[in-house]
């Protein structure tokens, strides 16, 4: 364990732009006979937003809950700032923990809790004995973030499909993580408030210089973050290149991604 | 094939079951405790349970006596109806009509809580938000059962004697000392003490079941009924399988 | 943060009531068992505790005083009860109070009753020991009323095979059957007949006799002929010989009248009723009289015939008047 991975809520960064922040070496991780990742290998550089493009099912989700510790890979390296993830002890895990935001696919807000409790959670659980006053200002700055100051007091219940996804968004940032995962940001979000969404991600990305992994079939989002997208197939990284690169490929399995 | 593939289910269910428990020995009694998390468990699980476990009670009291009382009658022993009732209610009726109305309640709704939030992905929410969902949602739940039944059921039988002293009233005079009287005349710590520790049992199973159920519960709305629902059913089955552990237990150790 | 305590508050006054009930059990439990009073120890020995547990009340009086506290075995034939008493009464129980064991209700739990006495003694200290008393506890009541009814089991039982034994008994067809009686009855009869006809036999050969002696009639011609005298003699003996049988007749039937006297006299047997028919008895008893004269005076005469010439001397030796009281009899007879 580094005394590196003990994080503070105003921590610089470690990581220089360009620096590795995920290496992923040989990972395998099937589901009884189901073989969803066979020797998938993945670099992410800081400040480096990668797209992971692939058919459902494919373990674009199982690769970045394998990231964050989620499930457990049955073979292979995942180092985050040089800590082996499948390795860690559950306390070490949970310091990795507080530098990588997951923004999940049903944006798992707890539905109990009103959204000031929803954005309080992480920060209780990660830092006990933080200030109230400093965990109102960071609440606040978050919503103010995702510029929905006013619904502090909601409940998840009584708050659209949008606003629950930049509600999400903002759960994932106040952290302020140095690596975000995205889990299909854009889904089951109309055209509009997808957009929205995009530009947010790229707004927050480059206010706090994080790196992120987005797993998207949203081609315009995928257009618009990606610096450089990554098609998972059969297992394996299929092809890399930049979205441009991709989409003039003449290759039939990458052109059925583009063609839509 | 069909049989030995079923054997194999439930033979994976009880495994997983029990690892699940031996889980909440290993993990769950650890610190940090979420002991803000456990005082509002507690308060949904026991205190909103009240009403609802003090009314059947109620009515089980007041049935059992209006039933017992024909055959004491034939056989000239009504004078003992008070202790009949009390006996039955304290050792057997009071402390299973409330875990199973508890588990009807509380394992539903914990089953449906947690499988909701499985589905939704909550619980991975959690555990990415530096907390241990085992230790958060299912230690606090299975301790508030455990701790709550016990309560309810002794504010239960108290509320099931009440009935019984209405129901003895329906027929006959007596007054409520002489009928409490005659009630704690005749029992005995070997009735209260056995009846009270099975309900902490009674809780931790209620509590148990329904965690487990809502944590594997399988993806889609169906999935989370089909997790409220078995953790009933499984709780209430267990629910008498302790009952009958227990009577033996105390009859091996003499205090019957 | 508000509701939250206000939850915090209701959970906490639930979870009070809760435990406050579940103390009050316990102590209204515990109140029975004498544990949460101030109390002190007696102790007495019985020689059979009739199923008495630890835990079981003590009165006093009659009164609920305490409970058994322990049960302690001291030898095959005494067992030691210590029994917590509130100390309450300790003042009223003086040291020659007895201690006896019995029953709550009619089939409830064991009790030590504590019984004062009528002499004053001092007031108990602890651990004094009380004499023991032996009630007439339910059980031995339960028990002499079972050997009571078993006594009148047995009774009935003997009253029932007497009944059907009388009731098959030869007696009571004897005394049934109308055959029997009327047969008996014949019988008398025969037997009065009998011996009218035996009386009148004898007369006849008084009369035979006395011609004879007159040398009158046939009789008298036939006895000069001597050819004749052999005959007569064998015919003598044949007589004798049926006088003979008559007599044993008469013997036997003379026991019979005794046993049948003896009968009515104890008033026992169920011939008893049969025979207090005086007027039947009396010609009984009549008919064997005559019958035992009959057979007497016959033999007299068969024995007077034998010696066919002493006739005269030895009927003359007999008294005449003698003679013509039993004739006149007989025929009367």
């Amino acid at each position: 364990m580094e005394n590196s991975t003990q994080t503070e809520p105003k921590a610089n960064k470690i990581i220089p732009k360009g620096e590795p922040v995920i290496i992923i070496e040989h990972l395998y991780k099937s589901f009884g006979k189901n073989v969803v990742l066979k020797d998938f290998n993945l670099t992410v550089k800081a400040e480096e937003n990668v797209v992971v493009l692939g058919k459902s099912g494919a373990g674009k989700s199982v690769l970045i809950k394998c990231i964050i510790g989620l499930l457990k890979p049955d073979k292979g390296k995942i180092l985050v700032f040089g800590n082996n993830i499948p390795e860690l002890s559950a306390d070490e895990l949970d310091k990795v923990r507080t530098k990588i935001g997951f923004l999940f696919q049903a944006n798992a807000l707890y539905d109990s809790m009103t959204v000031r409790e929803n954005l309080e959670f992480p920060l209780r659980r990660h830092w006990i004995g933080l200030k109230q006053k400093e965990i109102d200002k960071m609440v606040l700055e978050a919503l103010d973030n995702v510029g929905l100051k006013n619904t502090v007091d909601m409940l998840p219940v009584e708050l659209s499909g949008g606003m629950l996804k930049r509600i999400a968004l903002a759960r994932t940032l106040i952290l302020k993580p140095e690596i975000i995962l995205y889990d299909e940001p854009t889904t089951g979000l109309d055209p509009v408030t997808a957009r929205e969404i995009d530009n947010l991600i790229l707004k927050l990305q480059k206010k706090y210089h994080t790196s992120s992994i987005v797993i998207s079939h949203d081609m315009n989002c995928v257009k618009s973050i990606a610096d450089r997208v990554v098609l998972l197939l059969d297992g394996v990284c299929y092809t890399e290149g930049t979205y441009d690169e991709l989409a003039q490929s003449k290759d039939e399995k990458i052109n059925q991604f583009f063609e839509s | 094939m069909a049989l030995i593939e079923d054997i194999r289910d439930f033979l994976d269910e009880t495994g997983s079951i029990t690892k699940f428990t031996g889980n909440f020995f290993t993990n769950g009694l650890k610190p940090r405790f979420e002991v803000k998390e456990l005082l509002a468990q507690c308060y949904s699980i026991g205190y909103k349970s009240l009403p609802l476990i003090g009314l059947t009670n109620f009515i089980m009291g007041l049935v059992l006596t209006m039933q017992l009382r024909p055959s004491l009658l034939k056989y000239g022993v009504e004078s003992q109806l008070p202790v009949m009732v009390g006996i039955a209610i304290v050792r057997e009726i009071g402390p299973v009509i409330a875990a199973l109305i508890f588990a009807g309640k509380i394992a539903s709704s914990i089953g449906a809580e947690l499988g909701s939030m499985k589905v939704t992905e909550q619980i991975d929410a959690m555990e990415v938000s530096g907390t241990n969902p085992y230790k958060y949602l299912v230690a606090t739940r299975v301790l508030a059962t455990t701790l709550m039944l016990p309560i309810l059921t002794i504010l239960g039988d108290a509320i099931s004697l009440i009935g019984a002293y209405i129901g003895v009233n329906i027929n006959s005079v007596t007054s409520l000392n002489l009928f409490f009287a005659q009630v704690f005349q005749s029992l005995t710590f070997s009735d209260l003490l056995p009846a009270i520790i099975k309900t902490f049992f009674f809780g931790f199973a209620v509590g148990m079941v329904g965690c487990y159920k809502g944590f594997n519960s399988i993806k889609g709305t169906r999935g989370v009924g089909i997790s409220a629902n078995s953790a009933v059913v499984l709780s209430s089955v267990i629910i008498f399988f302790i009952d009958l552990l227990a009577v033996q237990f105390t009859n091996v150790f003499g205090l019957n | 943060m508000a509701k939250q305590t206000e939850n915090n508050i209701k959970l906490g006054v639930f979870v009070l009531v809760g435990l406050l009930a579940m103390m009050l059990a316990f102590y209204l439990i515990g109140n029975n068992s004498s544990m949460f009073k101030s109390s002190f120890i007696l102790k007495s020995r019985f020689n059979n505790l009739d199923g008495l547990k630890e835990g079981n009340n003590v009165l006093f009086s009659g009164m609920q005083s305490g409970t058994v506290k322990s049960i302690t075995i001291i030898n095959d034939t005494t067992i030691e009860v210590a029994m917590l008493i509130d100390t309450k009464i300790q003042a009223f129980i003086h040291s020659t109070a007895l201690a006896a064991i019995g029953t709550e209700g009619l089939m409830g739990n064991k009790v030590v009753n504590i019984q004062p006495a009528k002499q004053i003694g001092v007031a108990v200290k602890d651990g004094d020991f009380l004499a023991p008393k032996r009630f007439t506890s339910m059980d031995q009541m339960m028990e002499t009323l079972s050997k009571t009814n078993s006594n009148v089991a047995t009774i009935s039982e003997a009253l029932k095979t007497s009944v059907l034994k009388l009731d098959t008994s030869e007696v009571l067809n004897l005394l049934n059957d109308k055959e029997i009686g009327i047969s008996i009855k014949s019988s008398l009869k025969n037997i009065n007949a009998a011996s009218n006809n035996a009386s009148n036999m004898t007369a006849t050969l008084d009369m035979v006799a006395r011609q004879i002696k007159q040398g009158k009639g046939a009789a008298g011609l036939l006895l000069t002929d001597t050819a004749f005298e052999g005959n007569l003699k064998t015919s003598m003996l044949k007589i004798k010989a049926a006088a003979d049988n008559v007599n044993k007749a008469s013997v036997q039937l003379n026991s019979m009248t005794a046993n049948i006297n003896h009968d009515i006299a104890d008033g026992k047997g169920p011939l008893h009723a049969v025979l207090r028919d005086t007027a039947i008895s009396q010609k009984i008893n009549a008919s064997i009289t005559n019958l035992q004269k009959g057979s007497e005076g016959f033999t007299q005469i068969v024995e007077a015939l034998k010696h066919n010439f002493l006739v005269r001397g030895y009927f003359r030796r007999q008294g005449k008047t003698q003679k013509k009281d039993s004739l006149n009899k007989l025929s009367s007879n």
